[in-house]
């Protein structure tokens, strides 16, 4: 059995090579599908037999993607298109991106045109997915992807084998909730760790990433209680795995001990329920899910959801991480902010994107935010 | 402005001209409200593309914050109101309509265009997702129900059965949770009426907007984006159509007189794509007239004639609108405008607010270009921030797509 120490180095490995991950399963002849965010039924393609991989772009230079996009759609999609044009993704069959926010769509829209040779599947996710109509819409959405995907790469679709893929998703989901929720008495887990647990699951097969996942939460259960005297934090956001950032967190003597970031958590809150027939359930599991800036909530239990989870972990403080250009996040921030502040829970707004350089403005940021905290 | 002055000594407006009819009908719009409001009429804030046969059949009182946002930053208080959402926590990213309807929720009181505060919201994102965001907003912070008819973007060129059917359980769904609110009752007879209506309405809106096509147009083509306000609020009223239809014989009779609104000669005749920058409209219009650049093709003439002959092809219709279809669709709606009004350039305003609009703009209008074989040029601006538009950077790439349109000219 490895230790914490070398699946950490394992988690870090796969979460920083993501081309080697992916040129690993063409080698052995698996079909690769990149998922943009923030939400793509995954367990679709996994029972498919293909390998769903997370495209959430890097922190490149962004040149080519602006013949399409102006400079004020967020660095996400510029750089995924970046990405695509420049040829990182060959070899992948397709891409599937949802319709959730505006730029999304112009990303599927210029997608065809900048990188014909990957074809893309567009998910129309409901807003309104809680009534039966919108279940029922998703679930028809969910069969054009099927469609789109036996089209373009002959693979099959069963009601079994997605039965089985919801499964494994579930197991996957328990197992993220779970290792989040024990770090959260492992101040020695830097947040750059945390960072590569949580990544490194869009560059894996489910279940290898639940089996290495799970073997760290059986080191660290079987580890004595520690020493706690890091200041606990819960972070929101789309995307935080800029590792310049995290460190700033850990010199901060700052510990993740829960978080809201798309990337993150908001993956693994819900389940797919087991008692229907798999496709529905799977509808539903969309339907059921809440709390993120890209899904319709007019009471915006976002805020308070929150506020909850932080004392919960019995955080002293929030820091919210903004991707620069993102209306979903940008239109809820005012309301967590009044939320956050009705709570007397201290926060703070970091704006990033992934072409930052300099620290030197977040660091000022979260030095002074520990100060009030440690006040 | 020296056009203006040059209209004097002023007549007084013929009130049965289609000018002073539509003028009238967006005054007795504002002026409505407020006596429904007095009345105790509870008031909805609509969206521009929400289907508004819903709230017409119902007989309620809406008005449509877009609306509002685009006359109290044409008459220059954007930047106040913008300023105002932002010192709230609101990024100056956001649409800027959204910042001054979320503003005003706020200030209350806006001289340039006032209308009572909302006691429901009528949302839906068939023009865009921030909408949702907007609407959710104010609905939270004014603790008052949101109706909301999520029409997803199409990314398929044919609006497809399951969407119909999807949009169709929310417009039933709609009209149940309006009754609740508003104690009103819903009938299928007054509802075929508004049907009926709404598409003289659209038949007359297309109708006159189809006069561009003639050489020279009889009517400076930003003259529409004036006239599309009453398209938006009234489309459901006998007012409306007469409006429109009294605009289009207007028309016809200019065309016969070879008269035009555009004042002066019309050299070039472009495309104009996207929303007006309305803080600027003046400086954005005089360049364009100093030049004998009218604006004869504008995607405002598609986005509200909603024809359709029943229940679901309302539904579709109202899937089809200009910032929910496709790439491909987009571009070919628009080459059928270009070639249907002879435009031979095509203008783009790269709308800062705007992301859905402009996130695929420079793929479409490139594509646009090569299939009409017309110049393209864009500009940076923002339909309702003034701190977003540059007059030297419009002024230089207007004067660009001119000379490139008068070499055109020359060679052929
Ligand atoms: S949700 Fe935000 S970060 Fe994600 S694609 Fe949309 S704008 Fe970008
Ligand atoms: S300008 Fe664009 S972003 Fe703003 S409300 Fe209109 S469609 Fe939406």
């Amino acid at each position: 059995m490895a230790t914490v120490q070398q699946l950490l180095e394992k988690f870090h490995e796969v979460a920083s090579s993501p081309q080697k991950q992916k040129e690993y399963y063409l080698k052995e002849g698996k079909k690769v599908v990149a998922c943009v965010p923030i939400y793509t039924p995954e367990e679709i393609i996994h029972s498919m037999g293909m390998i769903p991989m997370g495209t959430w772009g890097a922190d490149v230079e962004v040149k080519e993607a602006k013949r399409y996009f102006p400079a004020f759609i967020c660095s996400i999609m510029q750089s995924v298109l970046e990405l695509g044009i420049n040829g990182k993704y060959k070899g992948v069959s397709a891409i599937v991106i949802p319709y959730l926010c505006d730029s999304l769509m112009g990303l599927g829209e210029n997608w065809k045109m900048a990188v014909p040779d990957i074809p893309f599947i567009p998910m129309q996710y409901p807003q309104n997915r809680k009534p039966e109509y919108g279940i029922e819409f998703t679930k028809q959405a969910y069969l054009r992807v099927i469609r789109d995907l036996e089209n373009i790469t002959g693979a099959k679709f069963s009601e079994d084998n997605l039965k089985k893929s919801c499964d494994i998703y579930n197991a996957h989901n328990k197992a993220m909730r779970e290792i989040s929720s024990i770090l959260a008495n492992h101040p020695e887990i830097s947040a750059v760790n945390r960072k590569d647990i949580f990544k490194s699951a869009y560059f894996m097969e489910k279940e290898e990433h639940t089996r290495l996942v799970n073997e760290l939460i059986a080191l660290l259960k079987a580890q004595p209680k520690q020493d706690n005297n890091k200041i606990k934090i819960v972070t929101s956001g789309i995307l935080a795995d800029s590792e310049n950032l995290l460190k700033i967190i850990d010199d901060n003597n700052m510990q993740i001990v829960a978080d809201d970031v798309a990337h993150e958590s908001r993956q693994y809150r819900v389940d797919v329920p087991v008692d229907g027939a798999p496709l529905d359930n799977l509808a539903k599991k969309f339907s059921a899910m809440d709390h993120c800036s890209v899904l319709y909530d007019v009471d915006k239990k976002r805020a308070d959801y929150i506020v909850n989870l932080a004392k919960q972990y019995n955080a002293k403080g929030v820091i919210v991480i903004l991707t620069k250009f993102c209306d979903p996040e940008e239109y809820d921030y005012p309301i967590l902010k009044g939320a956050f502040d009705k709570a007397n829970l201290p926060s703070t707004l970091i704006e990033v994107d992934r072409q930052m350089v300099n620290y030197e403005q977040a660091k000022t940021n979260i030095q002074t935010f520990r100060e009030v905290l440690e006040y | 402005m020296s056009e203006e002055v040059k209209a004097a000594p002023k007549k007084e407006v013929d009130p049965n001209s289609a000018k002073a009819r539509l003028g009238k009908i967006i005054e007795d719009h504002y002026n409505n409200l407020w006596v429904a409001k007095e009345k105790g009429e509870k008031i909805g804030w609509c969206a521009s593309n929400f289907p508004q046969e819903i709230w017409q059949t119902l007989g309620l009182t809406v008005c449509y914050p877009e609306n509002q946002a685009a006359a109290i930053a044409a008459r220059g208080a954007g930047a106040k109101c913008c300023e105002t959402a932002e010192a709230n926590g609101y990024s100056n990213d956001i649409c800027a309509y959204a910042r001054i309807s979320l503003a005003y929720t706020e200030l209350k009181d806006v001289p340039e265009q006032n209308m009572p505060q909302p006691d429901y919201m009528l949302c839906c994102n068939n023009i865009c997702n921030q909408m949702i965001k907007w609407y959710e907003n104010i609905a939270k912070k004014l603790n008052i129900p949101m109706i909301m008819i999520d029409i997803p973007f199409n990314p398929d060129y044919k609006v497809s059965k399951e969407q119909i059917s999807y949009v169709k359980g929310q417009f039933l769904d709609a009209i149940k949770q309006l009754e609740e609110i508003t104690g009103k009752k819903w009938s299928d007879e007054r509802f075929k009426e508004v049907m009926e209506i709404s598409n003289r309405t659209s038949r007359a809106w297309l109708k006159a907007t189809s006069y561009c096509k003639y050489e020279p147009s009889p009517l400076n083509g930003f003259d529409l984006l004036n006239h599309m306000a009453v398209a938006v609020c009234a489309r459901g009223t006998v007012e409306a159509a007469e409006a429109f239809e009294k605009l289009a014989e207007e028309y016809e009779e200019s065309v016969k007189e070879g008269k035009s609104t555009f004042r002066a000669e019309e050299k070039y005749r472009i495309m104009f794509e996207g929303i007006a920058c309305w803080p600027h409209l003046r400086f954005t219009a005089t360049e364009l007239k100093s030049r004998g650049m009218n604006m004869v093709a504008t995607i405002y003439a598609d986005a509200f004639g909603f024809i359709y002959d029943d229940f679901d092809g309302l539904i579709e219709a109202y899937c089809s609108v200009p910032n929910s279809i496709n790439l491909e669709k987009s571009r070919d709606k628009r080459v059928q405008i270009v070639k249907n009004n002879g435009a031979k350039g095509l203008l783009v305003h790269t709308n800062r607010s705007c992301k859905l609009w402009s996130g695929f703009m420079y793929e479409m209008s490139r594509q646009i270009g090569e299939v009409c074989d017309i110049p393209v040029t864009s500009f940076d601006g923002d339909q309702a921030d003034p701190r977003n538009f540059s007059e030297a950077q419009y002024a230089t790439r207007v004067q660009g797509l001119m000379e490139v349109m008068e070499a055109r000219k020359g060679g052929k």
